[in-house]
């Protein structure tokens, strides 16, 4: 019984640990936003828009398709549920405060977190980073923050994206090719979405953004030695992100819709 | 202002992979110091110039730049030391997703605030005599380890730091650059650049070194004190401690 407890007493220990430095990393990156020195200043925004380049306008491509889909199925569903009445207060219910969060979320961590995790182990392991603070560049400065900037505006974009995407380019092709009556389907929509639909999404979207950032930044400074390091940091890190912003998810919506 | 350019003061490093640490040691570095590290351990010796580059944090010990002292655990204020410290070492490396030039001028990026600057002659000159000229415009993994090696000391003496360290240079540039970088060295030490070398080819070490230290069994010895110059007074010498 010991045993039981002293392992479940380092485990909450470590995870306690383990979250107080995703803090500390978060607070060191925003230190610089509220402090910036003024040197690196068009070095940084230019990697800021590589970063959003890379997270959310390659991403279009596949968002756009899952959203259509997602869309039409959610559409689809609701209206044979519900019979029409209620089903666009359901779809936005459903797509704007959890769907689109999520599966963005689930997106970037698989587009993006992933690669960062990478791109961030290897610089530690090949001692890039080194290379980095020999320059007289301090790292999180010139290689997390245009991260943590790019990503999360690349999340909130990704999200509008999403929602638009899902709901109009959904509604274009349930009434293109099923025989659904849609009548005051849009109008219904803009009746249904509420300012704090669009608050709450936002938020997540820049909650989410942040989380995923920090974590796979994080994990990827974890690697120091081995390239046999780098695959597990970055195993870690999409577990982890995944599971904190589906936490984080359901955290928003108690606070927020309870 | 100090005479000398680094002063390490009761400094102990812990050990480093295979080495033994070093414990409470001294070493200071003036102006026209061509030092030599001798270590039957090459990771004592390694562990001793990454100490002297800040990249590694000591068990105790001050550490002095250019007479100011500098607490390590302050990390924004060391990156200023470093910027002023060349390192080239077999372990060292560029940053791939650049191009050779971007590594080249990445400092002067950041610290001039633009991204419109080219090299300028000297550089040039310096990746003429290193033979990476041809391609600057690659990024790392197109260029064999022989010329990423010579990119990273070119970009290590465009810096124009105020402390040369070098790690086994012998390893890093092959034979057919020896020629070159011993010019070089010739004429850095023309200008008294503080320079330490780590290295087993005593080709590279007996024409240039003025000074040698050994360090062995966790011990640093044998150095040679260095020469006060001219002009300098005890009582600069005391300020500064």
């Amino acid at each position: 019984m010991e045993r039981v407890i002293g392992y479940i007493g380092r485990k909450a220990i470590a995870s306690i640990t383990h979250l107080m430095d995703l803090f500390a990393l978060v607070f060191r990156i925003f230190s610089q936003v509220y402090n910036p020195p003024k040197a690196g200043r068009v070095l940084v925004r230019r990697i800021i828009v590589q970063q959003l380049y890379f997270t959310a306008v390659q991403a279009l491509p596949i968002l756009i398709p899952i959203a259509l889909l997602i869309g039409c199925l959610v559409i689809i569903e609701f209206s044979k549920l519900s019979g029409q009445y209620d089903f666009s207060r359901l779809s936005v219910l459903l797509i704007v405060r959890e769907i689109g969060p999520i599966i963005t979320a689930q997106l970037v961590i698989l587009r993006s977190a992933t690669a960062v995790t990478i791109e961030i182990s290897y610089m530690r392991v090949l001692k890039e980073l080194e290379a980095i603070e020999m320059a007289g560049l301090d790292p999180i400065r010139f290689v997390c923050l245009p991260r943590l900037v790019g990503i999360t505006s690349a999340m909130v974009g990704l999200f509008i994206v999403f929602d638009l995407v899902s709901i109009l380019g959904g509604y274009a092709i349930v009434w293109a090719i099923a025989s659904i009556p849609m009548s005051h389907f849009l109008y219904r929509i803009a009746k249904a979405v509420t300012l704090s639909d669009i608050g709450v999404g936002l938020i997540k979207a820049v909650l989410f953004g942040i989380t995923i950032t920090v974590t796979c930044l994080y994990r990827g400074f974890e690697a120091k030695h081995q390239i046999t390091e780098v695959p597990i940091a970055t195993s870690r890190s999409a577990v982890e992100c995944f599971l904190y912003c589906l936490v984080m998810n359901v955290f928003i919506s108690i606070v927020f819709y309870l | 202002m100090s005479f000398y350019s680094l002063e390490l003061y009761d400094y102990s490093l812990a050990a480093m992979g295979s080495g033994h640490g070093i414990q409470g040691f001294s070493f200071i570095l003036a102006p026209g110091d061509v030092c030599a590290v001798e270590s039957p351990q090459a990771d004592d010796g390694r562990l001793f110039l990454r100490a002297l580059a800040t990249l590694v944090r000591p068990l105790r010990g001050s550490y002095v730049f250019k007479g100011q002292h500098h607490d390590l655990r302050r990390y924004n204020d060391m990156l200023g030391c470093k910027r002023k410290i060349g390192y080239v070492s077999p372990g060292v490396a560029l940053i791939s997703n650049l191009s050779v030039k971007q590594n080249l001028l990445l400092p002067r990026y950041y610290h001039e605030n633009k991204l419109d600057i080219d090299l300028d002659e000297p550089a040039m000159a310096l990746c003429r005599a290193m033979g990476i000229e041809e391609k600057i415009d690659q990024r790392p993994a197109g260029l064999t380890p022989m010329e990423v090696q010579s990119a990273i000391i070119v970009r290590e003496l465009i810096k124009m730091p105020e402390i040369l360290l070098l790690d086994q240079p012998e390893m890093v540039v092959g034979h057919s650059k020896f020629d070159a970088l011993a010019g070089i060295f010739n004429r850095l030490i023309d200008e008294r650049l503080p320079i330490v070398f780590f290295s087993y080819d005593e080709r590279l070490l007996s024409p240039f070194v003025n000074r040698k230290v050994r360090i062995a069994d966790g011990r640093l010895t044998a150095e040679t004190v260095p020469a006060k110059p001219t002009g300098t007074t005890a009582e600069d010498d005391a300020g500064k401690r």
